[in-house]
């Protein structure tokens, strides 16, 4: 079973459309109840810097969450939560559901875990394409250090 | 996708923003709150759902609120002599001393909210007069135990310091800002 940390990480990579569709069919007899305001803002990023080791703010990023307690008919009951790194809420809304369906293995959970492991391909892909491109960006220091080598052993001549 | 009260949404809440705003210039007047929550939840949190954040606390020594209620205010619970906000049932009076401010910041002091059984008719008649009433102002009131009002005298002494009052029915309310003298006839 994959770990519950990646499951919000592994959904977002999907189209939005898809998880609404999914999510929207598989709640449409269920009850759901927030348990707090399902709500989108910015969050700060907080960076120490070497010199002093104070913090300031690097930047800012979208953040949305949402947490939900689902009843189905049959009367269970599960909650799930979600903080994505989005403006939309209802993408929020979408990924506490999918959280609070597979973690109580309610009706259509394989939907969500196959969903999971088809993000997890994804974001393992887009990873590697990231570590690729941050090796392209590496400078080879050692390489500066022949060229002094040559240059010095020149004038000394 | 999820149903939210209308209490919670922002709309609702500037339009009771403003309900307060009014209440507070215009002392006893009783206004209606636009909104209610839905499912008889506590009529309290059409005001506390305007008011409250995760900046600022709330004392509810009576629990009148839910757990759930509390999740939906992502507001600090904090003891009542610490407390920004301070939420009472009217008619059960408890004695405790709530923050009244400094001269320096006479606003960091705590607003009381209590919930009356009704405002504008009852047996406790009280006269207002002060900033906000032209001549005098009367209102009456269901289910407001008169120490209230003498604790709150007590509190108001050395103004600015002090403390602000809020009457909520199960649809009206009215302040009583510390600028107001309240006289019970």
């Amino acid at each position: 079973m994959i770990e519950r940390t990646n499951w919000v990480s592994a959904l977002k990579t999907l189209p939005f459309n898809e998880l609404l569709d999914t999510t929207t069919e598989l709640s449409s007899d269920w009850t759901l109840r927030p348990k707090s305001i399902p709500q989108s803002g910015l969050g700060m990023l907080k960076i120490k810097e070497s010199a002093f080791n104070e913090q300031f703010y690097l930047g800012e990023f979208c953040l949305s969450s949402a947490w939900l307690e689902v009843t189905t008919p049959d009367g269970q009951v599960a909650e799930g939560a979600a903080q994505v790194m989005d403006d939309r809420v209802e993408l929020a809304e979408a990924l506490a559901l999918c959280d609070a369906i597979l973690s109580a293995q309610l009706p259509g959970w394989e939907k969500i875990s196959s969903m999971i492991e088809r993000g997890l391909i994804i974001r393992e892909s887009t990873n590697n394409e990231r570590k690729q491109m941050l090796t392209r960006t590496q400078v080879d220091f050692s390489l500066l250090d022949d060229a002094n080598d040559k240059g010095n052993a020149h004038v000394s001549n | 996708m999820l149903a939210i009260d209308p209490v919670w949404q922002a709309d609702t809440q500037q339009a009771h923003f403003r309900l307060l705003l009014d209440a507070m210039a215009y002392p006893g007047r009783c206004l209606i709150l636009k909104t209610l929550p839905i499912d008889g939840g506590q009529v309290a949190l059409s005001v506390l759902s305007t008011l409250l954040d995760a900046e600022v606390s709330l004392a509810d020594p009576h629990k009148l609120l839910k757990d759930d209620d509390w999740k939906m205010l992502q507001t600090n619970s904090v003891a009542v002599d610490e407390a920004d906000y301070i939420l009472c049932t009217g008619s059960q009076f408890t004695r405790f001393t709530p923050k009244l401010g400094r001269l320096k910041s006479p606003e960091q002091s705590a607003t009381l909210i209590l919930v009356v059984d009704k405002l504008g008719v009852g047996d406790l008649k009280l006269n207002l007069s002060g900033p906000g009433i032209q001549y005098n102002k009367l209102l009456s009131v269901t289910g407001l135990a008169a120490q209230w009002l003498a604790r709150r005298e007590e509190c108001n002494i050395a103004f600015p310091l002090g403390i602000d009052l809020i009457l909520i029915d199960d649809t009206q309310i009215a302040a009583l800002p510390r600028t107001t003298k309240v006289e019970i006839l």
